[in-house]
Protein backbone atom coordinates (compact mmCIF):
# COMPACT_ATOMS: atom_id res chain seq x y z
CA UNK A 1 0.00 0.00 0.00
CA UNK A 2 2.61 2.35 0.71
CA UNK A 3 4.74 1.58 -2.21
CA UNK A 4 1.91 3.00 -4.72
CA UNK A 5 1.79 5.85 -2.40
CA UNK A 6 5.59 6.77 -3.57
CA UNK A 7 5.30 5.54 -7.27
CA UNK A 8 2.29 8.18 -7.12
CA UNK A 9 4.75 10.90 -5.92
CA UNK A 10 7.48 9.38 -8.19
CA UNK A 11 6.78 11.96 -11.17
CA UNK A 12 6.88 15.05 -8.87
CA UNK A 13 10.10 13.64 -7.24
CA UNK A 14 13.35 13.26 -9.20
CA UNK A 15 15.25 11.16 -6.42
CA UNK A 16 12.92 8.64 -6.70
CA UNK A 17 13.52 8.43 -10.77
CA UNK A 18 16.96 7.34 -10.03
CA UNK A 19 18.95 4.55 -12.45
CA UNK A 20 19.82 2.92 -9.10
CA UNK A 21 16.66 1.90 -7.80
CA UNK A 22 15.51 -1.48 -6.96
CA UNK A 23 19.31 -2.16 -7.29
CA UNK A 24 20.43 -4.30 -4.43
CA UNK A 25 22.22 -2.35 -1.57
CA UNK A 26 22.75 -5.11 1.39
CA UNK A 27 22.23 -8.72 0.89
CA UNK A 28 22.47 -11.31 4.29
CA UNK A 29 22.50 -14.91 3.39
CA UNK A 30 21.92 -17.59 5.96
CA UNK A 31 23.43 -14.97 8.81
CA UNK A 32 23.46 -16.50 12.11
CA UNK A 33 25.42 -14.47 15.46
CA UNK A 34 26.56 -16.26 18.99
CA UNK A 35 27.01 -14.80 21.70
CA UNK A 36 29.50 -15.95 24.33
CA UNK A 37 29.61 -14.67 27.82
CA UNK A 38 32.46 -14.83 30.03
CA UNK A 39 36.39 -14.46 29.25
CA UNK A 40 37.22 -16.78 26.00
CA UNK A 41 38.65 -20.51 25.99
CA UNK A 42 39.40 -20.71 29.86
CA UNK A 43 36.30 -19.05 31.17
CA UNK A 44 33.87 -19.57 28.76
CA UNK A 45 30.17 -19.93 30.78
CA UNK A 46 27.01 -19.38 28.50
CA UNK A 47 26.54 -19.48 24.85
CA UNK A 48 22.98 -17.58 23.47
CA UNK A 49 22.49 -17.84 19.58
CA UNK A 50 20.79 -14.55 19.02
CA UNK A 51 20.00 -15.50 15.09
CA UNK A 52 20.40 -18.18 13.83
CA UNK A 53 19.42 -18.12 9.96
CA UNK A 54 18.39 -15.02 8.56
CA UNK A 55 18.45 -14.39 4.40
CA UNK A 56 17.28 -11.39 3.14
CA UNK A 57 17.88 -8.20 0.52
CA UNK A 58 17.50 -4.95 0.84
CA UNK A 59 17.11 -3.13 -2.34
CA UNK A 60 17.70 1.03 -3.05
CA UNK A 61 14.42 2.49 -1.86
CA UNK A 62 13.06 -0.03 -0.23
CA UNK A 63 11.58 0.98 3.32
CA UNK A 64 11.94 -2.56 5.03
CA UNK A 65 10.25 -3.28 8.31
CA UNK A 66 11.49 -5.68 10.70
CA UNK A 67 9.21 -6.62 13.44
CA UNK A 68 9.42 -9.16 15.97
CA UNK A 69 8.84 -9.17 19.93
CA UNK A 70 11.03 -8.05 22.40
CA UNK A 71 14.64 -9.80 22.68
CA UNK A 72 14.47 -11.76 19.29
CA UNK A 73 17.73 -10.16 17.90
CA UNK A 74 16.49 -7.28 16.49
CA UNK A 75 18.95 -4.79 17.62
CA UNK A 76 21.84 -7.63 16.72
CA UNK A 77 20.10 -7.42 13.11
CA UNK A 78 20.49 -3.72 12.82
CA UNK A 79 24.35 -3.93 14.41
CA UNK A 80 25.10 -6.81 11.27
CA UNK A 81 23.18 -4.41 8.99
CA UNK A 82 25.69 -1.60 10.21
CA UNK A 83 28.95 -3.41 10.09
CA UNK A 84 29.27 -3.07 14.15
CA UNK A 85 29.52 -7.09 14.62
CA UNK A 86 30.16 -9.43 11.89
CA UNK A 87 27.84 -12.40 11.92
CA UNK A 88 29.49 -16.16 12.77
CA UNK A 89 27.65 -17.85 10.21
CA UNK A 90 26.78 -17.05 6.36
CA UNK A 91 27.59 -13.61 5.06
CA UNK A 92 26.63 -9.85 4.50
CA UNK A 93 27.60 -8.24 1.58
CA UNK A 94 27.39 -4.31 1.70
CA UNK A 95 26.89 -3.62 -2.36
CA UNK A 96 29.21 -0.01 -1.61
CA UNK A 97 26.72 1.85 0.37
CA UNK A 98 27.11 3.77 4.03
CA UNK A 99 24.65 3.05 6.88
CA UNK A 100 23.92 5.15 9.64
CA UNK A 101 22.25 3.77 13.26
CA UNK A 102 20.41 6.05 14.59
CA UNK A 103 19.64 5.20 17.81
CA UNK A 104 19.27 8.01 20.19
CA UNK A 105 21.69 9.34 22.88
CA UNK A 106 24.37 7.45 20.83
CA UNK A 107 27.77 8.06 23.52
CA UNK A 108 27.07 10.75 25.35
CA UNK A 109 29.80 12.19 27.51
CA UNK A 110 27.93 12.97 30.70
CA UNK A 111 30.24 15.49 31.83
CA UNK A 112 30.30 17.32 27.96
CA UNK A 113 27.55 19.80 27.01
CA UNK A 114 24.62 18.60 24.94
CA UNK A 115 26.18 20.80 22.46
CA UNK A 116 29.47 19.37 21.94
CA UNK A 117 27.64 15.88 22.28
CA UNK A 118 26.02 16.86 19.61
CA UNK A 119 28.51 18.17 17.12
CA UNK A 120 30.77 14.97 18.16
CA UNK A 121 27.70 12.81 17.77
CA UNK A 122 27.06 14.20 14.11
CA UNK A 123 30.38 13.84 13.57
CA UNK A 124 30.88 10.22 13.95
CA UNK A 125 27.72 9.98 11.85
CA UNK A 126 29.29 11.48 9.11
CA UNK A 127 29.17 14.86 9.67
CA UNK A 128 31.63 17.50 9.41
CA UNK A 129 31.84 19.65 12.54
CA UNK A 130 31.80 22.62 10.12
CA UNK A 131 28.32 21.35 8.90
CA UNK A 132 27.16 20.46 12.92
CA UNK A 133 28.13 24.03 13.93
CA UNK A 134 26.03 25.45 11.36
CA UNK A 135 23.43 22.96 11.85
CA UNK A 136 23.03 23.79 15.71
CA UNK A 137 20.15 26.06 15.78
CA UNK A 138 18.17 23.77 14.12
CA UNK A 139 19.16 21.28 16.44
CA UNK A 140 18.46 23.68 19.43
CA UNK A 141 14.98 24.37 17.96
CA UNK A 142 14.29 20.78 17.40
CA UNK A 143 15.21 19.65 20.67
CA UNK A 144 13.41 22.33 22.68
CA UNK A 145 16.74 22.38 24.57
CA UNK A 146 17.37 26.23 24.98
CA UNK A 147 19.22 27.14 27.25
CA UNK A 148 20.31 23.69 28.67
CA UNK A 149 22.26 22.85 25.11
CA UNK A 150 24.98 24.14 26.93
CA UNK A 151 24.85 22.18 30.23
CA UNK A 152 26.48 18.63 31.07
CA UNK A 153 24.30 15.96 29.78
CA UNK A 154 24.61 14.47 33.10
CA UNK A 155 22.15 16.93 34.45
CA UNK A 156 19.52 16.09 31.34
CA UNK A 157 16.44 14.00 31.99
CA UNK A 158 15.87 11.05 29.90
CA UNK A 159 13.19 12.81 27.66
CA UNK A 160 15.89 15.79 26.84
CA UNK A 161 18.33 13.28 26.27
CA UNK A 162 16.16 11.51 23.40
CA UNK A 163 15.29 14.86 21.94
CA UNK A 164 18.51 15.44 21.27
CA UNK A 165 19.54 12.69 20.35
CA UNK A 166 16.66 12.72 17.68
CA UNK A 167 17.54 16.21 16.48
CA UNK A 168 20.51 15.27 15.85
CA UNK A 169 19.62 11.72 14.24
CA UNK A 170 17.26 14.06 11.79
CA UNK A 171 20.60 15.87 10.52
CA UNK A 172 22.04 12.64 9.40
CA UNK A 173 22.56 11.88 5.36
CA UNK A 174 23.08 8.74 4.37
CA UNK A 175 22.67 5.87 1.70
CA UNK A 176 20.87 3.18 4.11
CA UNK A 177 19.06 4.70 7.50
CA UNK A 178 18.76 2.33 10.48
CA UNK A 179 16.43 3.03 12.89
CA UNK A 180 15.93 1.48 15.91
CA UNK A 181 12.27 2.14 17.29
CA UNK A 182 12.97 5.80 17.54
CA UNK A 183 9.97 7.32 15.74
CA UNK A 184 8.02 8.59 18.48
CA UNK A 185 9.70 10.00 21.88
CA UNK A 186 9.41 12.38 24.49
CA UNK A 187 5.83 13.79 25.19
CA UNK A 188 3.13 13.77 23.45
CA UNK A 189 3.40 17.23 21.47
CA UNK A 190 7.14 15.85 20.69
CA UNK A 191 5.98 12.75 19.89
CA UNK A 192 3.49 14.03 17.17
CA UNK A 193 6.40 15.81 16.00
CA UNK A 194 9.22 13.34 15.63
CA UNK A 195 6.89 11.18 13.87
CA UNK A 196 6.06 13.75 11.54
CA UNK A 197 10.10 14.04 10.60
CA UNK A 198 10.51 10.21 10.61
CA UNK A 199 7.56 9.58 8.09
CA UNK A 200 8.76 11.97 5.83
CA UNK A 201 12.25 11.03 5.94
CA UNK A 202 11.34 7.71 5.35
CA UNK A 203 8.69 8.34 2.74
CA UNK A 204 10.72 10.44 0.61
CA UNK A 205 12.22 7.30 -0.97
CA UNK A 206 15.04 7.25 1.24
CA UNK A 207 16.39 3.28 1.91
CA UNK A 208 15.74 2.52 5.02
CA UNK A 209 14.80 -0.77 7.94
CA UNK A 210 12.93 0.26 10.65
CA UNK A 211 12.66 -1.86 13.61
CA UNK A 212 9.57 -1.96 15.49
CA UNK A 213 7.19 -4.12 17.50
CA UNK A 214 4.35 -1.94 16.44
CA UNK A 215 2.61 -3.59 13.88
CA UNK A 216 1.07 -0.56 12.44
CA UNK A 217 4.14 1.63 12.60
CA UNK A 218 5.23 -0.69 10.00
CA UNK A 219 2.49 -1.38 8.04
CA UNK A 220 2.00 2.39 7.31
CA UNK A 221 5.36 3.39 6.31
CA UNK A 222 7.15 0.11 4.81
CA UNK A 223 7.04 -1.57 1.54
CA UNK A 224 8.78 -4.87 2.96
CA UNK A 225 8.49 -6.68 5.91
CA UNK A 226 10.31 -9.25 7.36
CA UNK A 227 8.79 -11.31 10.60
CA UNK A 228 11.71 -12.48 12.88
CA UNK A 229 10.95 -15.01 15.51
CA UNK A 230 13.44 -17.71 17.39
CA UNK A 231 16.73 -16.09 15.36
CA UNK A 232 14.57 -16.88 12.09
CA UNK A 233 13.04 -15.45 9.30
CA UNK A 234 9.56 -16.54 9.90
CA UNK A 235 7.81 -14.35 6.91
CA UNK A 236 8.90 -11.94 4.41
CA UNK A 237 7.50 -9.86 2.00
CA UNK A 238 3.92 -7.53 1.82
CA UNK A 239 3.70 -5.89 4.82
CA UNK A 240 0.23 -6.39 5.26
CA UNK A 241 0.26 -10.26 4.84
CA UNK A 242 3.31 -10.28 6.71
CA UNK A 243 1.85 -8.49 9.69
CA UNK A 244 -1.03 -10.61 9.33
CA UNK A 245 0.43 -13.96 10.24
CA UNK A 246 2.57 -11.87 12.84
CA UNK A 247 -0.42 -11.09 14.68
CA UNK A 248 -1.68 -14.55 14.23
CA UNK A 249 1.08 -16.12 15.86
CA UNK A 250 1.57 -13.47 18.89
CA UNK A 251 -2.48 -13.32 19.46
CA UNK A 252 -2.65 -17.28 19.90
CA UNK B 1 47.70 9.84 13.32
CA UNK B 2 48.19 10.40 9.56
CA UNK B 3 46.62 6.79 8.91
CA UNK B 4 43.11 7.80 9.40
CA UNK B 5 41.08 9.59 7.35
CA UNK B 6 40.70 12.94 7.49
CA UNK B 7 36.90 13.27 9.19
CA UNK B 8 38.01 10.78 11.84
CA UNK B 9 41.00 12.47 12.71
CA UNK B 10 39.11 15.61 13.20
CA UNK B 11 36.83 13.42 15.69
CA UNK B 12 40.06 13.06 17.61
CA UNK B 13 41.09 16.66 18.02
CA UNK B 14 37.37 17.46 18.90
CA UNK B 15 36.87 15.11 21.07
CA UNK B 16 40.16 15.54 22.96
CA UNK B 17 39.81 19.39 22.40
CA UNK B 18 36.24 19.37 24.61
CA UNK B 19 37.47 16.56 27.37
CA UNK B 20 40.41 18.92 28.22
CA UNK B 21 38.05 21.46 28.75
CA UNK B 22 35.56 19.66 30.52
CA UNK B 23 38.04 18.39 32.69
CA UNK B 24 39.68 21.29 33.46
CA UNK B 25 36.02 22.44 34.01
CA UNK B 26 35.47 20.74 37.07
CA UNK B 27 38.01 22.05 39.52
CA UNK B 28 38.69 25.36 40.68
CA UNK B 29 42.46 25.51 39.78
CA UNK B 30 41.51 23.91 36.54
CA UNK B 31 44.29 23.89 34.31
CA UNK B 32 46.56 24.70 36.18
CA UNK B 33 46.55 21.33 37.94
CA UNK B 34 47.63 20.04 34.71
CA UNK B 35 51.38 22.15 35.62
CA UNK B 36 51.11 21.73 39.73
CA UNK B 37 50.81 18.15 39.52
CA UNK B 38 53.54 17.04 38.21
CA UNK B 39 55.41 19.74 40.29
CA UNK B 40 54.30 18.04 43.32
CA UNK B 41 55.21 14.46 42.10
CA UNK B 42 58.72 16.03 41.17
CA UNK B 43 59.17 17.38 44.30
CA UNK B 44 58.68 14.48 46.51
CA UNK B 45 60.95 12.56 43.81
CA UNK B 46 63.68 15.35 44.56
CA UNK B 47 63.03 15.23 48.55
CA UNK B 48 63.26 11.27 48.58
CA UNK B 49 66.00 10.63 45.71
CA UNK B 50 67.35 13.89 46.32
CA UNK B 51 67.75 15.05 49.63
CA UNK B 52 66.73 11.67 51.92
CA UNK B 53 68.95 9.16 50.24
CA UNK B 54 71.24 11.36 48.75
CA UNK B 55 71.32 9.92 45.41
CA UNK B 56 71.83 12.78 43.54
CA UNK B 57 74.34 13.00 41.17
CA UNK B 58 75.91 16.85 39.44
CA UNK B 59 73.13 18.87 38.88
CA UNK B 60 70.71 16.74 40.39
CA UNK B 61 67.54 18.55 39.77
CA UNK B 62 67.58 18.97 36.20
CA UNK B 63 68.80 15.56 35.57
CA UNK B 64 65.94 14.59 37.62
CA UNK B 65 63.64 16.67 35.86
CA UNK B 66 64.34 16.00 32.17
CA UNK B 67 64.37 12.48 33.09
CA UNK B 68 60.73 12.66 35.15
CA UNK B 69 58.79 14.92 32.47
CA UNK B 70 59.96 13.11 29.81
CA UNK B 71 58.96 9.29 31.52
CA UNK B 72 55.57 10.53 32.40
CA UNK B 73 54.78 11.65 28.92
CA UNK B 74 55.06 7.78 28.24
CA UNK B 75 53.76 6.78 31.03
CA UNK B 76 50.70 8.46 30.96
CA UNK B 77 49.68 7.87 27.43
CA UNK B 78 49.99 4.03 28.06
CA UNK B 79 48.10 3.89 31.05
CA UNK B 80 45.43 6.08 29.88
CA UNK B 81 45.05 4.10 26.33
CA UNK B 82 44.82 0.96 28.57
CA UNK B 83 40.85 1.39 28.89
CA UNK B 84 40.36 3.89 25.93
CA UNK B 85 38.38 0.81 24.02
CA UNK B 86 36.66 -0.88 27.94
CA UNK B 87 35.61 2.42 28.86
CA UNK B 88 33.63 3.27 25.43
CA UNK B 89 31.14 0.05 25.79
CA UNK B 90 28.04 2.44 24.69
CA UNK B 91 30.12 4.40 21.43
CA UNK B 92 31.22 0.99 20.24
CA UNK B 93 28.23 -1.01 20.12
CA UNK B 94 26.20 2.14 18.40
CA UNK B 95 28.15 3.35 16.00
CA UNK B 96 30.36 1.95 13.51
CA UNK B 97 33.42 3.87 13.38
CA UNK B 98 37.47 3.00 13.64
CA UNK B 99 38.49 1.62 17.28
CA UNK B 100 41.88 3.69 16.45
CA UNK B 101 40.07 7.00 17.10
CA UNK B 102 39.59 5.75 20.92
CA UNK B 103 43.63 6.00 22.26
CA UNK B 104 44.27 8.59 19.74
CA UNK B 105 42.21 10.99 21.88
CA UNK B 106 44.17 9.85 24.93
CA UNK B 107 47.25 9.92 23.03
CA UNK B 108 46.68 13.56 21.48
CA UNK B 109 45.67 14.91 25.37
CA UNK B 110 48.63 13.70 27.36
CA UNK B 111 50.69 15.23 24.12
CA UNK B 112 48.78 18.40 25.04
CA UNK B 113 49.74 18.30 28.73
CA UNK B 114 52.89 16.97 28.43
CA UNK B 115 53.78 20.06 26.38
CA UNK B 116 52.65 22.54 28.74
CA UNK B 117 54.92 20.83 31.50
CA UNK B 118 57.62 20.67 28.93
CA UNK B 119 57.77 24.79 28.24
CA UNK B 120 57.71 25.36 32.23
CA UNK B 121 60.77 22.78 31.70
CA UNK B 122 62.95 24.62 29.61
CA UNK B 123 61.76 27.58 31.10
CA UNK B 124 62.86 26.52 34.83
CA UNK B 125 66.14 25.27 32.85
CA UNK B 126 67.12 28.77 31.92
CA UNK B 127 66.12 29.97 34.41
CA UNK B 128 69.10 27.39 36.54
CA UNK B 129 71.87 28.24 34.21
CA UNK B 130 71.02 26.04 30.90
CA UNK B 131 70.15 28.48 28.37
CA UNK B 132 68.96 27.14 24.67
CA UNK B 133 72.12 26.29 22.52
CA UNK B 134 72.39 25.27 18.50
CA UNK B 135 71.57 21.73 20.37
CA UNK B 136 68.03 22.60 20.47
CA UNK B 137 67.62 22.26 17.11
CA UNK B 138 67.51 18.48 17.45
CA UNK B 139 64.69 18.81 20.34
CA UNK B 140 61.87 18.21 17.65
CA UNK B 141 63.78 15.10 16.27
CA UNK B 142 63.69 13.47 19.81
CA UNK B 143 60.10 14.58 20.76
CA UNK B 144 59.12 12.75 17.53
CA UNK B 145 60.94 10.07 17.86
CA UNK B 146 59.65 9.52 21.51
CA UNK B 147 56.07 10.07 20.33
CA UNK B 148 55.88 7.77 17.96
CA UNK B 149 57.64 5.65 20.38
CA UNK B 150 54.23 6.26 22.57
CA UNK B 151 51.79 5.92 20.07
CA UNK B 152 53.28 2.59 19.10
CA UNK B 153 53.08 1.25 22.46
CA UNK B 154 49.92 2.54 23.51
CA UNK B 155 47.98 1.44 20.25
CA UNK B 156 48.93 -1.95 20.83
CA UNK B 157 48.50 -1.73 24.69
CA UNK B 158 44.98 -0.41 23.84
CA UNK B 159 43.90 -3.13 21.24
CA UNK B 160 45.18 -5.92 23.61
CA UNK B 161 43.36 -5.39 26.94
CA UNK B 162 39.92 -5.60 25.82
CA UNK B 163 40.78 -9.40 25.18
CA UNK B 164 43.05 -9.95 28.05
CA UNK B 165 41.56 -7.68 30.95
CA UNK B 166 44.45 -8.91 33.17
CA UNK B 167 46.90 -7.07 30.39
CA UNK B 168 46.30 -3.92 32.43
CA UNK B 169 47.20 -4.57 36.30
CA UNK B 170 50.40 -6.06 34.75
CA UNK B 171 50.73 -3.16 32.52
CA UNK B 172 50.42 -0.37 35.42
CA UNK B 173 53.20 -2.93 37.47
CA UNK B 174 55.38 -3.08 34.24
CA UNK B 175 55.56 0.86 33.51
CA UNK B 176 56.05 1.48 37.56
CA UNK B 177 59.07 -1.16 37.55
CA UNK B 178 60.23 0.45 34.00
CA UNK B 179 60.58 3.60 35.87
CA UNK B 180 63.51 3.10 38.00
CA UNK B 181 65.14 0.90 35.29
CA UNK B 182 65.24 3.80 32.63
CA UNK B 183 67.80 6.22 34.63
CA UNK B 184 65.63 8.73 36.06
CA UNK B 185 65.90 8.59 39.65
CA UNK B 186 70.03 7.97 39.59
CA UNK B 187 72.64 7.92 36.55
CA UNK B 188 73.00 4.44 35.32
CA UNK B 189 77.52 5.58 34.37
CA UNK B 190 77.52 5.11 38.68
CA UNK B 191 76.29 1.64 38.25
CA UNK B 192 78.89 -1.19 38.08
CA UNK B 193 79.77 -1.87 34.03
CA UNK B 194 78.34 -5.48 33.89
CA UNK B 195 74.55 -3.88 34.02
CA UNK B 196 74.95 -1.51 31.42
CA UNK B 197 74.45 -3.64 28.82
CA UNK B 198 70.60 -4.35 29.77
CA UNK B 199 70.14 -1.05 30.02
CA UNK B 200 71.03 -0.55 26.64
CA UNK B 201 67.99 -2.38 25.50
CA UNK B 202 65.68 0.07 27.24
CA UNK B 203 64.38 2.53 24.73
CA UNK B 204 63.81 5.32 27.57
CA UNK B 205 67.23 5.00 28.57
CA UNK B 206 68.13 6.28 24.99
CA UNK B 207 65.06 8.68 24.70
CA UNK B 208 66.06 10.41 28.17
CA UNK B 209 69.76 10.49 27.20
CA UNK B 210 68.89 12.44 23.98
CA UNK B 211 67.00 15.01 26.14
CA UNK B 212 69.60 15.07 28.50
CA UNK B 213 72.46 15.69 25.92
CA UNK B 214 70.77 18.27 24.35
CA UNK B 215 69.04 20.25 27.33
CA UNK B 216 72.04 19.54 30.46
CA UNK B 217 75.33 18.74 28.62
CA UNK B 218 74.63 21.04 25.46
CA UNK B 219 75.59 18.76 22.99
CA UNK B 220 73.96 17.21 19.64
CA UNK B 221 72.08 13.99 20.97
CA UNK B 222 73.25 10.38 18.92
CA UNK B 223 71.86 11.08 15.88
CA UNK B 224 72.51 7.56 14.20
CA UNK B 225 70.79 5.61 17.10
CA UNK B 226 68.31 8.37 17.85
CA UNK B 227 67.53 7.80 13.85
CA UNK B 228 67.12 4.37 13.63
CA UNK B 229 65.02 4.07 16.90
CA UNK B 230 62.67 6.51 15.58
CA UNK B 231 62.41 4.54 12.63
CA UNK B 232 61.94 0.99 14.41
CA UNK B 233 59.35 3.06 16.03
CA UNK B 234 57.69 4.14 12.98
CA UNK B 235 57.38 0.83 12.00
CA UNK B 236 55.76 0.05 15.63
CA UNK B 237 53.03 2.66 14.81
CA UNK B 238 52.08 1.04 11.37
CA UNK B 239 51.58 -2.29 12.58
CA UNK B 240 49.85 -1.77 15.33
CA UNK B 241 47.84 0.15 13.68
CA UNK B 242 47.08 -1.98 11.16
CA UNK B 243 46.60 -4.72 14.03
CA UNK B 244 43.42 -2.14 15.56
CA UNK B 245 42.11 -2.31 12.00
CA UNK B 246 42.17 -5.82 11.48
CA UNK B 247 40.34 -6.56 14.56
CA UNK B 248 38.15 -3.42 14.53
CA UNK B 249 34.54 -5.37 14.54
CA UNK B 250 35.68 -8.03 16.88
CA UNK B 251 35.46 -5.60 19.70
CA UNK B 252 32.19 -4.65 19.93
CA UNK B 253 31.28 -8.04 20.14
CA UNK B 254 34.05 -8.55 22.89
CA UNK B 255 32.50 -5.38 24.96
CA UNK B 256 28.80 -7.00 24.78
CA UNK B 257 29.69 -10.26 25.78
CA UNK B 258 31.74 -9.33 28.82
Amino acid sequence: MTRDKISSAETSDPELNDPKKNDAVLTLENVGVTYKSGLPIFRQRSVHEALKDISFELNHGDSLGIIGRNGVGKSTLLRILNGIIKPDKGKIINHGYNTALLSLTVGYDNNVSGRNNAILSGMLMGKTKEEMIASMPDIIEFSELEEFIDHPVKNYSTGMKQRLGFAVATQVKTDVLLIDEILAVGDARFKKKSEAVMRKKILSGDTVVLVSHNAKTITSLCNKAVWIENGVVREQGDPDKVIKVYEEYITK
Amino acid sequence: MFLVEKRYRDVIYYKAQVHLRSEASKTYLSFLWWAFEPIISMAIYYVVFGLIFQRGTEDFIPFLLIGLVTWQWFANTVSHCCNSINNNLALISQLNFPKIILPSINVVMDTFKFLIVFLLLIIFLWAYGFAPTIAYLALPLVLLTQHLFNVSIANTVAAIVPFVPDMQIIISNLLRIAMYLSGILYSIEQLPEQYHIYFAFNPMVMIIDAYRDILMHQQWPQFQQLGIFALVSFIGVVLSTLLMKKMDPIYARVLMQK
